[in-house]
């Protein structure tokens, strides 16, 4: 009875009224910078050479994808970094959420204890880390040479190997505690008559965890893998602090090649190009992460 | 007969016991576990602080100082005075509230028009999670041109209506589902009383949603507080916030300034303690949408 009476009041604009401020806003600080960006990616414009710039066509983008060592390698670099990160992420996350889900008395004190490294920004995080492996008043250094492990004063940062193992440790440390956060809540969301029904049929934890839990969480570790994976696209704080890309590039992500190429090279329609290609990276994975919510709510009405 | 009742009694209570005693071990060990999750993830944040509280001659002991004897809080004294820490504290407080006021502002009518009238259909919800998902550094390459030439880089005011706008798309997805879960009846009674639906929404929703709104806020201040890329591109020596501070100090190589540089990181990370703690109920759901990332 009060819905139709309040029809006939509603105005036909005030949807729109409502939502425009918002919309405005959008359009200014975010649709018009890309679209902007985008046309200066087919420019050659170099704040280091002046304001005149002029149309070069594609020139930009076929130098990033076929000609740019610098930039083809911080794509390899970022998948380098990526892959171990998601791999240690899914599963540490994985193990703590499965440890709480077990615990009677104090779930939600330790679990936010836990979540706090998530809530910190990367810079921060870099830089807690980047002094715990200081070489001479670090707490790696000095803990190992307590301990008798190290004998002399380690630089954690002189070899590529040893700089992306650290990025990873501290990625892994940064984000797991999100990891752990979506795992947890998809565990309590498992009806526990599964698991009732599972014991009285004689099933043992390692059967139970196996055929009822991973079955059933799978969509939520992808869920979770895929927006780590999409914001893992975007690493730079953490690099910009813990390694600046070095030694020798060898920890330069694809966000951070492009911030280098834009504000201290100064080549802004070539890190424009640049940013257009991560942007098209992204979109893909952003598709994929759509198709695969699709699939879980088609599956979850069969 | 008697006997045989009477023992398998017995073997009853000792296969119970036996699963007790399972039990209790089983018990210890996701306690050991999670007591090595806790060393791992707040280690660092202890070392922090207790470094922040050492004196110089700290640094140099060997065996080293862990828990220093005699703290003290010079190295605050140094980074407030002597490191401008103060400015940029207030800085980042400045910077992160205003955005978060601002963002909320315009957030909420745009998450009731969708909650209520479904506006733009599905496709406005598609468009801003598209939009979340978007890398920051497509943005700041035109932001800092189009800055450059209106001259408002080293501006306070310009990094704010970035910030509003980059943690809109957030704000109205956790606002639409607060809204949702508000029943409509309410409103629909004040309106029928008279009230306009600008009014119905801000003396009538917004009292009863608030506890949503304060989540909301929250979520928005620590990723600006939190928010680095924007920062230091578009700021300069007066407006720095306490993320691009920080940076400063890796100027010294691997073993840099760690008494301002860790006092500067207690201080960073001290908004992130508190909302972790507030906000224990919306986390997965608040870091899944990109609440605190940069």
């Amino acid at each position: 009875m009060r819905i139709p009476a309040l029809g006939l009041k509603r105005k036909q604009w005030e949807p729109y009224a409502f939502a425009s401020p918002a919309i405005v806003m959008i359009g200014f600080v975010i649709v018009f910078p890309l679209v902007y960006s985008f046309y200066l990616s087919f420019q050659n414009f170099d704040l280091s050479v002046g304001p005149e710039h002029e149309f070069v066509g594609v020139k930009n983008y076929t130098e990033a994808i076929f000609q740019d060592p610098r930039f083809m390698g911080s794509v390899w670099n970022t998948a380098v970094i990526i892959a171990p990160s998601l791999v240690f992420e899914l599963l540490l996350g994985l193990g703590i959420a499965m440890l709480l889900s077990r615990v009677l008395r104090g779930r939600p004190i330790i679990t936010a204890l836990l979540a706090i490294p998530a809530m910190v920004s990367p810079v921060m995080a870099a830089m807690a880390w980047r002094m715990m492996f200081g070489v001479k008043y670090g707490a790696i250094n000095n803990l190992g040479r307590q301990l008798g492990i190290l004998d002399v004063y380690f630089d954690w940062f002189s070899s590529p190997f040893m700089s992306i193992v650290a990025v990873v440790l501290v990625e892994v440390w940064h984000n797991t505690p999100f990891m752990m956060l979506v795992l947890l809540a998809g565990i309590q969301s498992i009806p526990t008559e599964l698991y009732e029904a599972a014991r009285a049929d004689g099933a043992g934890a390692w059967q139970r965890f196996w055929s009822i839990t991973l079955p059933l969480l799978k969509f939520t570790m992808v869920v979770g893998v895929m927006i780590r994976l999409i914001d893992l696209t975007k690493l730079f704080g953490l690099i910009f602090v813990l390694t600046y890309g070095g030694p020798g590039g060898s920890t330069e992500t694809v966000a951070f090649t492009t911030f280098l190429m834009g504000f201290k090279d100064f080549r802004m329609s070539y890190a424009a190009a640049m940013s257009y290609v991560i942007v098209g990276g992204v979109l893909i994975l952003t598709l994929l992460f759509f198709w695969m919510q699709r699939l879980r709510e088609a599956r979850a009405a069969a | 007969m008697a006997i045989a009742l009477e023992r398998s009694a017995v073997v009853a209570q000792r296969a119970k016991r036996h699963r007790l005693w399972w039990r209790a071990v089983g018990h210890f060990f996701v306690y050991l576990g999670l007591a090595a999750a806790l060393v791992f993830f707040l280690g660092p944040f202890f070392w922090i602080l207790t470094t922040s509280l050492k004196g110089n001659e700290d640094f140099f002991a060997f065996p080293p100082v862990w828990i220093p004897a005699e703290p003290s809080l010079k190295h605050y004294v140094g980074l407030f005075t002597r490191s401008s820490g103060a400015r940029y504290f207030t800085n980042s407080m400045v910077i992160s509230t205003l955005s978060m006021i601002a963002s909320l502002a315009v957030s909420l009518p745009t998450a009731y028009s969708i909650a209520r009238w479904r506006f733009g259909g599905g496709f406005l919800s598609i468009f801003l999670l598209v939009l979340r998902m978007l890398p920051a550094i497509a943005l700041i390459i035109p932001i800092y041109i189009v800055y450059r030439l209106l001259g408002v880089t080293n501006n306070y005011l310009g990094l704010v209506v970035v910030y509003t706008v980059l943690y809109i798309p957030f704000a109205v997805w956790l606002l639409v589902g607060f809204l949702r879960d508000f029943p409509v009846e309410i409103e629909e009674a004040a309106m029928i009383d008279g009230c306009s639906r600008l009014r119905a929404l801000a003396q009538v929703v917004v009292p009863i949603i608030a506890p949503g709104l304060a989540v909301v806020a929250l979520f928005s201040f620590i990723a600006t507080w939190n928010e680095f890329l924007f920062a230091i591109v578009l700021t300069g020596i007066e407006t720095k916030t306490m993320m691009v501070l920080v940076t400063s100090f890796t100027s010294g190589g691997t073993d840099m300034f760690y008494g301002e540089a860790s006092a500067s990181v207690v201080l960073g990370v001290l908004p992130a303690f508190a909302v972790a703690f507030m906000l224990q109920r919306y986390l997965v759901k608040g870091l899944a949408l990109g609440g605190t990332k940069g």
